[in-house]
């Protein structure tokens, strides 16, 4: 593939200082991400790669020395803070296992916060037509003035998804976002994300489940903070 | 426009706001009652001491300064000037109408010879004067006295029938006056004709003219007799009300303008010596309130020229000792101090430096001939003074207190800040997580600060105005709520223990469910209520709680003016360490990486 990667971490590594110990979570990882690819890091408990996606979200630096992550051939961490915060914006949507909402704003206000947060290319009612439509996409146009304690977790998910994609991301960053959900429910979610992937987005997920993994087309392993394999599946989809 | 959002939702979404709120409330309003009272304490005894004394005082012991009314005129041509009076001061005792039976009380006095007339010019004087008119009350005893005064001649106006429905009358008022208000003036005029009524009124003239007490007490004088203008807590008949007005007591029976009272001073002759005292009967024709407790319960004024004649410090011959029967010249009267009182916007030791001069002058240009010299400034015995030396045991220890009170409101400035600051520390603190949050969307560092600093002003000023008014309540209504204190009502008691009743009713109920809240609540609810009701009971048991004993604080009412340059101070630095409060565990919670506040629990 000689296509220039819309998401390539190079060499990355990242040491946690936990009291007085050094604990070395990733080695010098690199992984390329394709434009359009839906790619699953598949990984046991403790093998990085949910820093490796934290690393890629611009959420968590990688060490001194510890390589870069290069979004659209540039580097991510030789950006100043606010070229970072804007990078964590608008270029990158991020969904997480525990969802993350902000429990004191409604479903709607949730979904359409990022849109506030950076000078946005849209208009305000742009944005919020684009925060309601997204919300009805994922069924959840009657939830809009609900606060999350009010929902089930995979309408908090999806509500989570939505946010994610409100700025029009490049890239959506899951961090095992069935991990906190029932199978069934997961699946739903899983579903959302296989819909999105089929539209066009890019889709980097991070899980320790085999079989969830197999739903990207492109499977990367982590082990000990190393890619030991990489895989392209054929879908039939 | 998100942090207005979030600091909007944090605002109402939770109880720690309204927590917090109160507890800034509740310490700004605690500052601004306890300086305003201390604050107003020490004006109201800088003011006291001032408008009693006048700016400088000159003073010569108890031998008193000869030509004080030259020394006068010379003080009194300088511009800086205002007015200067003389003073004759000494210790007494007032023989006191009460009780009714044969053995009076005497009261220990300080007294003060004044001239009326330029004394109400130094000082507050006419302000000071408690009774403007009789009331109605009064006025009857005034009557009743007048007529049993002059009976006989009473009698010679009028027919034997008509006298002896008069006598029956009068008699009746006399035994029920002193606890029922009776109407003696209508009854009287019913009875008699408008000559027999005229003639009555004669006997008093302030039976004709209501407004002839304030002038007696004025003039110190009644019917071209010296009289007695005695402190308001002197006399024990005058009873303080709760609205802080004074009442006769026995239905204005004790009213003491309408007796007379035997004054007895010790003079001293010039070797120091003590001379056979002297007594004189003096009507009272008005008493005066200053505001300071120590004044009011112990000073009379009696005009200059008694003072003097009853302390040998009026004008006398002096006589050669070997041969008694020549005079050998004048020996002037003599004032104890002067007072002197400066124009508007000089300060009193400027004022002091002029007196100083004009004496020294005063003393080096007297006549050569003069048999009597005032004393030099060298003289220990004499002193020329501002106010505030003068008072200085009385200020002194005051201001030692302020001082005191400075100290120890530094440290309660501290208590306040740092209590402010863990309040808003948690909350911030409990907000790690949204912070992480906020910061993994793409929020700044800045924006994250800017919406806890918004959360914190909100907060800050909304206490610390809400504080500043319940102060400002609190201060204004001080002395009714010192009253009530005193003396709190049944009804407060009844109703807590209604509540608390309710509470436990309540608590029972729902602790039959097993749940702790209602349970820990209720025995809450319940304890303060019944306690709230059973500390009633007790103060009213030991009949009441006096805090501001004005035998110890000086002043009769608690000071209640607000002290606006602290309350400004302490809402600005309440609101400033809101800010900050915020401010620091906010900036801590925006610097640390979103990966490690999103795993905050």
């Amino acid at each position: 593939m000689s296509e220039k990667p819309i998401l390539e971490g190079i060499n990355l590594k990242k040491t946690y200082q936990l009291a007085r110990l050094k604990v070395p979570v990733l080695h010098g990882a690199s992984v390329k991400i394709q434009s359009g690819d839906w790619t699953t890091i598949l990984g046991s408990s403790g093998s990085g790669k949910s820093t490796l996606l934290h690393l890629f979200g611009g959420l968590d630096r990688p060490d001194k020395d510890g390589g870069d992550v290069l979004f659209k051939g540039d580097s991510v961490w030789s950006r100043s803070n606010r070229q970072i915060n804007r990078y964590r914006n608008t270029d990158i949507g991020f969904v997480f296992q525990f969802y993350h909402l902000l429990p004191e704003l409604t479903m709607f206000e949730n979904t359409l916060l990022p849109t506030m947060l950076v000078h946005s290319k849209n208009s305000i009612k742009e944005n919020k037509n684009r925060a309601k439509l997204l919300l009805e996409q994922f069924g959840l146009g009657h939830r809009l003035s609900h606060k999350p304690r009010e929902l089930s977790g995979g309408e908090r998910q999806r509500a989570a998804i939505a946010r994610a994609l409100v700025n029009e991301p490049a890239v959506l960053l899951a961090d095992e976002p069935t991990g906190n959900l029932d199978e069934e429910t997961g699946n739903e979610i899983l579903d959302v994300l296989s819909e999105l992937h089929s539209n066009g987005l890019t889709v980097v997920m991070v899980t320790h489940n085999e079989v969830i993994a197999n739903r990207g087309n492109n499977v990367v392993r982590l082990r000990s903070g190393q890619i030991v394999g990489s895989a392209t599946l054929a879908h039939s989809s | 426009m998100y942090q207005t959002l979030l600091t909007t939702r944090y605002l109402t979404s939770r109880v720690i706001p309204l927590i917090a709120v109160a507890a800034v409330a509740l310490c700004v309003a605690l500052v601004i009652v306890v300086v305003s009272v201390m604050t107003g304490f020490l004006d109201m005894v800088q003011s006291a001491g001032r408008t009693l004394m006048g700016d400088v005082i000159i003073s010569y012991g108890i031998s008193g300064l000869p030509h004080y009314e030259d020394l006068q005129v010379k003080l009194e041509e300088n511009p800086n000037i205002l007015g200067t009076t003389p003073i004759v001061d000494g210790w007494g005792l007032l023989r006191m109408p009460y009780p009714d039976s044969k053995a009076k009380q005497s009261e220990t006095v300080q007294v003060w010879g004044i001239v009326p007339e330029s004394f109400a010019k130094v000082t507050d004087f006419s302000d000071s004067l408690q009774w403007e008119t009789p009331t109605e009350n009064q006025r009857d005893w005034l009557l009743h006295d007048a007529i049993t005064t002059n009976a006989n001649e009473i009698q010679l106006l009028m027919s034997d029938d008509k006298w002896n429905t008069f006598v029956e009358l009068i008699n009746k008022a006399s035994s029920t006056l002193n606890f029922a208000e009776a109407n003696l003036w209508e009854d009287v005029q019913a009875i008699v004709t408008s000559e027999q009524w005229q003639s009555i009124l004669s006997y008093d003239e302030r039976l004709k003219s209501p407004e002839k007490l304030r002038a007696q007490g004025l003039s110190l004088s009644r019917n071209g007799k010296a009289g007695i203008i005695s402190g308001l807590h002197v006399s024990d008949g005058n009873e303080r009300q709760r609205d802080g007005t004074y009442k006769v007591i026995r239905n204005d029976y004790w009213w003491l303008p309408r007796f007379e009272g035997t004054l007895t001073m010790l003079p001293v002759d010039t070797q120091g010596g003590i001379i056979e005292p002297e007594s004189i009967i003096m009507p009272f024709v008005n008493e005066f309130q200053s505001g300071v407790f120590m004044i009011d319960e112990s000073r009379i004024f009696v005009p200059i020229a008694t003072a003097q004649s009853l302390l040998h410090l009026d004008e006398a011959e002096i006589i050669d000792l070997d041969d008694p029967t020549m005079v050998l010249g004048i020996d002037p009267a003599r004032a104890t101090s002067i007072l002197i009182r400066g124009i508007p916007g000089i300060s009193a030791i400027e004022l002091k430096e002029i007196v100083s001069v004009i004496y020294d002058n005063f003393r080096a240009n007297m006549p050569t001939d003069t048999l009597v010299f005032p004393p030099s400034q060298s003289d220990p015995g004499l002193s020329i003074n501002t106010w505030e030396d003068q008072q200085r045991s009385f200020t002194g220890p005051v201001e030692k207190e302020r001082e005191l009170m400075r100290t120890l409101f530094s440290i309660v400035y501290l208590v306040v800040a740092a209590l402010i600051l863990s309040i808003f520390w948690s909350i911030v603190f409990e907000k790690t997580r949204d912070i992480g949050i906020l910061r993994s969307i793409g929020a700044s560092r800045a924006g994250i600060v800017w919406i806890f600093l918004q959360y914190s002003l909100v907060i800050g000023i909304i206490g610390s105005l809400l504080g500043l008014l319940v102060g400002w309540t609190i201060t204004k209504n001080i002395n009714s709520i010192h009253e009530a204190m005193g003396n709190p009502p049944l009804a407060i008691a009844i109703s807590s223990f209604a509540i608390a009743s309710a509470v436990a009713i309540y608590t029972f109920i729902k602790g039959r469910t097993g749940m702790m809240l209602p349970i820990v609540l209720g025995s809450i609810g319940f304890i303060t209520f019944a306690g709230i009701g059973a500390l009633i009971l007790f103060i009213r048991q030991i009949g009441g709680l006096v805090i501001w004993d004005a035998s110890v604080y000086y002043f009769a009412i608690i000071p209640n003016n607000v002290d606006w340059p602290s309350a400004i101070v302490t809402v600005c630095g309440a609101i400033l360490f809101c800010a900050l409060g915020a401010l620091i565990p906010s900036a801590k919670a925006a610097d640390t990486d979103p990966v490690k506040a999103l795993r905050h629990e």
